[in-house]
């Protein structure tokens, strides 16, 4: 047994003395390069350091295929050489595809970098991350025009997912914001119109379902005001002015109750409850025509209001009688 | 240097062939017997059962065109029932017909059926027999060229022609490499090099990187039904219309001696106006009139002009494929170093502009269109046999088309895609599709269609011995292998039990290996023959000259005799004729025309013996 010192590789006598034309150094180089098939990187089955670029991986596979094509020994006796020639030939063109890809080379070098150079290459990828965050904060505080475009776009995408995700108050004021900054933005402004919308509604709901729970447990007073406050909030919510309507003749403010199911009926006039509001209302200041009116206006769009429907018997009978 | 065996290469054209060889370090071309570079690639058999090879078969192409084959080229290596044959059999002016088991094409000829390899290999034989005459010893290596974009049936059908030829065949190449070759041998250069070859049947383009001597091939492309004979086709078309119109409805294609003409005035015309922008084509007494009519004649003018329109979707496909192949190696026009035109086709104006336009610079004019591939096929066969320090030449070849298998479904499953540089191998598993299936069929195929009915079968076989489970969950893995010389291996093992059948892929040329043997034999016998006739020829001719010296000997004697007599006087006049015929046959080395005279010249000599005799006779006295 022959050992070859650079490499460490053992050769094997009968394979050296093979009866073939090739001279003993030629041998062991076929030898050791099949050796090291799938031992090594691709770069290394090259005779390249880590990572060397695509041309010079070009210039060495063109060296090589020199050493290791079987043609370059045509006409003579190769033995088991040829089949050796041809693996190794085989390895140098996979490295070379591998190699002079450049996604599969940057990715294959990831993969086999050497610890103290994958420490390296993360470190330069997270430097490098850190350095576009700062560039562009940098940027963004230096340049009014940048700032303004990088906040218009962190608000609206902010407000975008807010109101995707139903939180329509966080939307319409983040919206409202970037609407404020570019106002000549259609997209924005019609987001931020509904998501207003849409939280006016959500917080006057809030507010009507709080009066009702206030108005069960008979604080009247409080009802009141939570239905006031609703029907501020979203001047459309027509059930909150109804209920205010009731509670404020409850509490005989006639004033404020009339109001209440005026408001009522503009904001749903096809709504019976709204009507029903103003007919009780309407019935309390004395004014029945009206109030036998607004009833069986009432009546008509709901025929289920029980109140309406009392009310307006007596109404009725008050004439008759 | 000059005790090694010359080697030889060989551009087996469509239309015309060409031999070179490499000589003191140079390359350079061999011209033929009668000192032509190219000969042509057309193989006929005369009236009196001789056959023809080149510009002899040319020459009587039109008196004699059913049993004059050219453009055999456009056939080898095809299925009888392919398209490209069945759009042949319509041109062709001489027979076709299906081989033995329907699967390739045959030609007939003087009544008897020629496989196209053996036609080929008339033409090759002709090329080593013209090299033979020029180094005036025995060749056999040769290396010969085909297009990039033949595939495996069509190489191995090449390859068989050679053997038939007598030739060794060292490689097949392609033609655009093997320019490459030529064009960048000895120059020490490196640069990216686009092959632009678009010769008499095909058109092929191939992107190379040089890289001193080392050159290798990144990308080929190509169609192999698009070339010079589509362009002349164009013009036959265009004048055997416009003819039937001036002729009430004469159709000229009818008339094989007709087309055969129309076929060279189109060709020539074509020709012409490279150089000339309008020339006329003049064909007189083309056909009969009919019932007592007068013969017609063709007299057209055609224009350059008038050329490229006929031609101009020709052109565009050229410049398609080129794109698709540049893309196909990421390579952009502009980052090419050098175009390089091949094959006479690109001598036409129309295909220059095209090239120049695409490529954006002017194609490369230090290279002979019609020469050069030749000269690179010689470069090779050279490296082949005799490398040179310091002329030392590398080749690394790609697969033309994709490689692979048939899997579920019929399709076609790509294990060695296209343009991978060779030797190489590759390795996929497959697994089974039904329970307990015990064996699977492998068939090997290439091509570029994903359904496998559309690719070309390479070959099959069958693994079995495969340990009964559910479907899928056998593995099969299968190896393909190609050499440097481009053959292709295939193996396929289940992983588990190790149980391997494999096949080395050799016969599609559709010539069986007993037909191949029985081709080979008769080859033998004719050699046989041949030499037998040389050992009669060099018997009879020196028997004879023994009989022309006697009778020489005996001159001085004979003219004696005559003076002193009135009778005879003829006799020595009619030994001058006899003589002068012998000599002729010696010659010509005309055994049979030698042995004719064999009996003339006995009695000659017996009559000069005779009056040798008489003369002595009286002056004795």
């Amino acid at each position: 047994m022959s050992v070859d010192r650079d490499s460490g590789v053992v050769f094997d006598p009968a394979e050296l003395s093979e009866d073939v034309d090739l001279d003993l150094e030629r041998r062991k180089e076929i030898l050791r390069a099949e050796s090291l098939i799938g031992k090594t990187t691709h770069w290394e089955t090259l005779g390249l350091p880590w990572n060397a670029p695509a041309a010079a991986v070009k210039a060495a596979y063109l060296e090589a295929a020199k050493v290791f094509h079987p043609d370059r020994y045509a006409g003579k006796r190769l033995g088991s050489y040829r089949a050796r020639l041809e693996k190794v030939f085989r390895s140098l063109t996979e490295a070379r595809e591998v190699l002079s890809d450049e996604a599969r080379r940057s990715a294959y070098a990831r993969s086999t970098a050497p610890p103290t150079e994958f420490a390296k290459m993360e470190a330069r990828r997270l430097e490098d991350e850190r350095r576009v965050t700062e560039r562009r904060a940098r940027l963004a505080r230096s340049n009014p025009l940048v700032a303004r475009a990088a906040r218009l776009g962190e608000l609206a995408t902010r407000g975008k997912l807010a109101f995707e995700a139903g939180n329509y108050g966080q939307a319409a004021n983040d919206l409202l914001l970037a609407q404020s900054i570019d106002p000549s933005n259609a997209e924005i402004s019609v987001l931020a119109a509904e998501a207003k919308r849409r939280s006016s509604a959500q917080r006057a709901s809030e507010l009507y379902e709080k009066a009702l729970a206030a108005e069960a447990m008979g604080s009247l007073p409080a009802a009141l005001e939570g239905f006031r406050s609703a029907l501020e909030a979203d001047p459309r919510h027509a059930r909150a002015a109804a209920a205010g309507a009731r509670a404020a003749l409850a509490l005989g403010d006639r004033a404020g109750a009339r109001e209440l199911a005026q408001a009522g009926v503009r904001a749903a006039p096809g709504m019976g409850l709204v009507h029903e509001a103003l007919g009780l209302v309407l019935d309390a200041e004395g004014d029945k025509k009206e109030a036998r009116r607004a009833l069986e206006r009432a009546l008509e769009l709901d025929p289920k209001l029980e109140l309406a429907k009392d009310r307006l018997r007596k109404l009725r009978w008050g004439i008759l009688g | 240097m000059n005790d090694l065996e010359p080697a030889i290469g060989i551009d087996l054209g469509t239309t015309n062939s060409v031999v070179a060889t490499v000589r003191d370090g140079i390359p350079r071309v061999i011209p033929n017997r009668s000192g032509q570079t190219l000969t042509p690639s057309i193989v006929a058999v005369a009236k009196n059962g001789k056959k023809l090879v080149g510009a002899l078969a040319k020459r009587q192409a039109i008196t004699n065109a059913e049993n004059t084959v050219f453009a055999a080229k456009r056939l080898i290596g095809r299925r009888w029932a392919s398209k490209e044959v069945d759009d042949a059999r319509h041109v062709l002016p001489y027979p076709l017909v299906s081989g033995p088991d329907g699967n390739d094409v045959r030609v007939e000829l003087a009544g008897r059926v020629f496989a196209i390899p053996e036609i080929s290999a008339m033409v090759l034989a002709e090329l080593k027999a013209d090299a033979e005459a020029w180094f005036g010893r025995p060749v056999n290596k040769a290396v010969v060229t085909v297009p990039a974009y033949f595939n495996d049936g069509q190489r191995h059908a090449t390859k068989d022609a050679g053997r038939i030829a007598g030739l060794e065949v060292l490689r097949i190449i392609n033609e655009p490499t093997s320019a490459a070759l030529a064009y960048g041998f000895g120059k020490q250069m490196e640069r990216k090099v686009v092959v632009f070859d678009l010769g008499g049947g095909t058109f092929d383009i191939s992107i190379l990187d040089i890289g001193k001597s080392v050159y290798d091939v990144v990308a080929v492309g190509g169609d192999t039904y698009l070339g010079g004979e589509d362009f002349d086709r164009r013009v036959i078309d265009w004048l055997t219309f416009s003819f039937a119109k001036d002729n009430g409805g004469v159709d000229l294609r009818e008339d094989k001696m007709a087309l055969q003409r129309l076929k060279d005035g189109s060709e020539r015309a074509k020709i012409e106006l490279s150089g000339l922008t309008s020339t006329a084509i003049h064909l007189p007494f083309l056909v009969g009139g009919g019932e007592g009519k007068p013969a017609l004649h063709l007299d057209r003018q055609l224009t350059r002009e008038k050329l490229e329109e006929l031609t101009r979707d020709l052109v565009d496909r050229c410049i398609a494929v080129a794109e698709r192949t540049l893309k196909d190696a990421g390579v952009r026009p502009a980052q090419v170093g050098e175009v390089i035109l091949v094959g006479g086709m690109t001598r036409m104006p129309r295909v220059q502009k095209a090239v120049k336009d695409f490529f954006g610079r002017e194609p490369c004019r230090g290279v002979h269109p019609e020469e050069v591939v030749a000269l690179g096929a010689a470069i090779q066969a050279h490296a082949l046999t005799a490398p040179q320090p310091g002329l030392e030449v590398l080749l690394l070849d790609v697969t033309p088309q994709n490689l692979g298998i048939m899997v579920v479904g019929g399709y076609f499953q790509t294990i060695i895609p296209r343009n991978t540089t060779v030797p190489t191998s590759e390795t996929h598993l497959f697994t089974t599709v039904q329970d307990n299936q015990t064996s699977v069929r492998i068939a090997v195929l290439q091509g570029a269609s994903e359904r496998a009915v559309d690719n070309e079968l390479l070959g099959e076989f069958v693994l079995d011995g495969i340990r009964p489970a559910r479907r899928g969950e056998v593995e099969i893995e299968v190896t393909f292998d190609i050499s440097a010389d481009g053959i292709v291996g295939v193996s396929a093992r289940d992983v588990v039990t190790g149980q391997q059948q494999s096949i080395t892929v050799t016969a599609t040329s559709g010539l069986t290996e007993e037909e191949m043997k029985r081709i080979l034999d008769e080859r033998v016998d004719e050699l046989l023959e041949k030499k037998q006739t040389t050992q009669e020829f060099d018997l009879r001719r020196e028997r004879m000259s023994a009989t022309m010296a006697e009778i020489e000997g005996l001159r001085p004697a004979v003219s004696e005799a005559l003076e002193r007599t009135r009778f005879g006087k003829d006799a020595v006049q009619k030994a001058e004729a006899v003589l002068s015929r012998v000599r002729q046959a010696i010659e010509a080395r005309d055994t049979s025309a030698l042995g004719e005279q064999e009996e003339s010249l006995e009695r000659t000599l017996q009559l000069f013996k005779g009056l040798a005799g008489a003369g002595r006779g009286p002056g004795a006295r």
